[in-house]
């Protein structure tokens, strides 16, 4: 068998499975509905609030996944704002993060998917952080009074959270929602509105030099007003328990409760707004297909990149579409007859400008160019040798990157100032590339070919930003076969490239 | 009216062969890459040569390493005219040549004055493989310089012409005399702007022409015609091409020569992808060719060599 036969088989046979496969497991994702005792929700945050300027952030934070319960899909509405691309975040919360495109009234929903199961075991979120160091501030009167006369009641150290927490608990009553809720009040007036026992279960045991922990977050039960509850976290053996004084549940929590936010109580904050509401509503969702059993585990499973916890999905996705991005590289080489700089620049130059900002990274970009070109041309006079010579450009490329970003900050002119990383290695072969084309071949063509590489990039870009395929990849990396047997097929291409028919037009023969 | 688009089947009617075809059904199943070296190494191309008894230009110097650079003007102060070239260049790159000396500077042959700094400089980029096909180290060779044969005087600005032939397991397919032009500064190269010619196979006598991908009659800075020269040596050309095509082990080949000023032809280089712009010179693609040296490879006829390239030829 020739290289062209066994190249079209294995192009077949690999399209055959990544198609295969795919349409396998999309059959079985359909099949399989929520395991009985398993339960969906959708929690919707609306967030109201004026932007004193543009560039102001909004941070909301999202519902954290528990043992019991995991956010498997999030959309967000932000009309006039632009989200970063990451999810930010501290140990302690699993932010969304916004800036607005202009000053004015503002309006961002967020709505989170949340599956709950009483049965599974998925990765906590922070339960094993390590508590920090306690300090030495003296406890308030109130607090420090209350725990003198419970620390007589107490033997030991665990009894003494005991102790702390059956007052809490059952000795201080429910007041009105208007009731001061400060740790002091609640302990002085033996009444708590809520969330008050769970700020005097936290000072006492701060008091008492054991590492507590506020967490809000919600009661998932179907309604239209709901409002976050705060709960107190201990450092007990090793790791953070959860106890409700108010609804007395110690040690652990139904699998219902979904934390959003430790130590702090805000779950919609920022910087230079101001008049923020905040309106949560919970709603049970019909078992949908599409969410994979928890109960049975399959190997399969491993195929299914969804699984992941969702703040590898935004990276994930996209490092899922890098072959597509190839993929566009290679047809402009083969089929249409393209030259760019380099084989993979366009596609690693599209990648940085998903990250960035567009219009940002392409200032960027232009600066760094024009600026490396013109010091490319003076170190030229040095008579430098190569590699020092490169390194310098390299030097150059990252101090010009630095401090556009810094320049860019400095003026607002950016959501995402951070976010601009171009491949730094690569534009400092481009500009090397660039400027031996135009001393060998002239200004002209290597113009030409730049632009080349800028278009294909161009293209590139446009699959990258692609996050509805993205996130379908995710779902079915095996997709990817495919991709190969169409690159299998694109390597194997022997007809005429659309530039040689312009190349060779002066040989075309009529019939 | 100049047509400004083709379609693929008035391509394929003129036998156009693309650069995938050639990629795929020429250079990777022809060309094994263990053999590449004999070509993308000038230095070993010119071993092989010189072990057939093929003629090349004289090597006056190798330099290899940075600190061979000092020596530099000790070694070509016996030589007023050479050539500085990177032994694994492409498409002529990093080549520069010397035609005298004016002073403590040296003149290249467009008459720019380079000072030793500046080709010290010039032999440390091409050392540090600034001009080689990976990028990897390479080492510079300086030679002889081939001064051009008269026939030439007319047709080539600034540089030395040099004629290509293509072969195909063996058997000359093409060739073609490439003439330097104001436009690509003394360069022999079609993308830079240099102009190429058609070879008739058995005559040696050129025909056609082609300026920046475009058919052209005249040369456009001297207007001589390009047509009806019959160059030197021919069959001496012809015969070394076929030999050394043997010696690389490439089954399909460019090899390039010159013709110094007694009419001795001198290998420059060969190319394991030639390229294909030889087809516009010749207002006709490769394919027929090829197809006729397979048909007649694979039939086993033990065709005298001189009747097949007659044949070959009369393809058009």
């Amino acid at each position: 068998m020739n290289a062209r036969r066994i190249s079209i088989w294995v192009a077949l046979v690999l399209a055959l499975l990544g198609a295969s496969s795919a349409l396998w497991r999309a059959h079985v994702r359909h099949q399989i509905r929520v395991t009985h005792g398993d339960s969906l929700w959708r929690v919707r945050y609306t967030v109201d609030f004026y932007a004193e300027k543009r560039g102001a952030r909004l941070h909301l934070a999202s519902p954290l996944d528990t043992a019991q319960s995991r956010v498997f899909r999030q959309e967000l509405y932000h009309r006039g704002l632009t989200p970063a691309r990451h999810m930010a975040g501290t140990h302690n919360t699993r932010e969304l993060d916004l800036a607005a495109d202009r000053e004015g009234a503002l309006r961002v929903t967020a709505q989170f998917d949340i599956h709950v199961s009483p049965e599974s075991n998925w990765r906590a979120w922070g339960a094993l952080d390590a508590p920090a160091p306690l300090t030495n501030a003296t406890p308030s009167a109130a607090v420090a009074s209350a725990l003198a006369e419970l620390r007589s009641r107490a033997a030991t150290t665990n009894t003494l959270v005991t102790t702390l927490f059956n007052f809490c608990a059952d000795e201080i009553a429910e007041g009105g929602a208007e009731d001061p809720g400060d740790a002091d009040a609640v302990l002085t007036r033996k009444s708590a509105p809520p969330g008050g026992k769970a700020r005097a279960f936290a000072a006492l045991c701060h008091a008492a030099k054991i590492p507590a922990r506020l967490v809000t977050g919600f009661e998932l039960d179907s309604d239209d007003e709901a409002h976050p509850t705060v709960w107190t976290e201990i450092f007990l053996e090793k790791k953070w328990q959860p106890f409700d004084p108010e609804r007395g549940l110690l040690g652990a929590l139904p699998p219902n409760f979904v934390p959003v936010r430790r130590e702090a109580t805000e779950l919609a904050w920022g910087t230079s707004i101001r008049d923020v509401k905040t309106a949560f509503s919970i709603s049970e969702l019909p078992p949908p297909p599409g969410v994979l059993a928890t109960g049975r585990r399959t190997v399969w499973e491993i195929l299914d990149l969804t699984r992941l916890p969702l703040e590898t999905h935004q990276v994930m996705a996209l490092i899922l579409l890098i072959p597509l991005g190839a993929l566009v590289t290679a047809l402009f080489r083969t089929v249409v007859g393209l030259g760019t700089f380099g084989t993979f620049t366009p596609t690693l130059l599209a990648l940085s400008f998903v990250y960035a900002d567009w219009r940002t990274g392409l200032f960027v970009f232009a600066v760094v160019m024009v600026l490396g070109l013109i010091s490319r041309n003076l170190i030229e006079r040095l008579k430098l040798l190569v590699v020092p010579r490169l390194s310098v450009i390299l030097t150059l490329v990252v101090l010009c990157l630095a401090f556009c970003i810094s320049l860019l900050d400095y003026a607002h002119l950016t959501p995402t100032p951070q976010a601009v990383l171009l491949p730094m290695v690569i534009l400092t072969m481009t500009i090397e590339r660039l400027f031996i084309n135009m001393e060998e071949d002239g200004a002209r063509t290597a113009l030409q070919r730049f632009l080349l590489t800028l278009l294909v990039a161009a293209c590139c870009y446009l699959v990258l930003r692609w996050n509805t395929v993205g996130h379908f990849l995710l779902a079915y990396p095996e997709i990817h076969l495919v991709t190969i047997a169409v690159l299998i097929l694109t390597g194997r291409y022997t007809g005429y490239r659309l530039t040689e028919l312009w190349r060779f037009r002066d040989l075309a023969r009529q019939p | 009216m100049k047509r400004t688009w083709s379609w693929p089947g008035e391509l394929r009617r003129a036998g156009v062969l693309g650069i995938n075809r050639r990629n795929i059904e020429l250079v990777l199943p022809h060309n094994p890459r263990v053999n590449f070296p004999n070509v993308d190494d000038k230095l070993n191309t010119k071993r092989l040569c010189e072990q057939h008894g093929i003629h090349v230009p004289r090597t006056l110097a190798v330099i290899e390493r940075q600190g061979d650079i000092q020596r530099f003007a000790a070694l070509v102060t016996a030589h007023a005219e050479f050539v500085i070239k990177p032994a694994s260049g492409c498409e002529g790159r990093g080549i520069i040549v010397i035609a005298g000396k004016r002073g403590a500077h040296w003149l290249t042959s467009s008459d720019e004055a380079l000072s030793l700094d500046d080709l010290r400089y010039h032999l440390s980029a091409i050392l540090s493989g600034l001009y080689s096909l990976g990028g990897q180290d390479d080492r510079a060779i300086v030679e002889q310089r081939i001064l051009r044969h008269p026939i030439f005087s007319d047709l080539a600005i600034g540089g030395t012409p040099d004629i290509r032939i293509i072969l195909y397991r063996g058997v000359p397919v093409m060739a073609m005399v490439r003439l330097p032009t104001r436009q690509s500064r003394g360069r022999a190269n079609l993308h830079q702007g240099a102009v190429a010619t058609a070879i008739h196979l058995v005559t040696g006598e050129t025909f056609g022409g082609v300026h920046l991908g475009r058919a052209i009659a005249t040369h456009p800075d001297t207007g001589a015609q390009l047509a009806g020269r019959r160059i030197p040596s021919w069959d001496i050309i012809i015969a070394s091409a076929t030999q050394l095509a043997g010696v690389l082990g490439l089954g399909y080949v460019g090899v390039d020569f010159v013709l110094d000023a007694s009419g001795l032809p001198v290998v420059l280089e060969a190319n394991a992808r030639p390229g294909l712009a030889i087809q516009v010179a010749h207002g006709f693609g490769l394919t027929q060719r090829i197809e006729l040296i397979e048909q007649h490879l694979d039939d086993g006829d033990d065709l005298p060599r001189a009747t097949l390239l007659a044949q070959l030829a009369a393809l058009a």
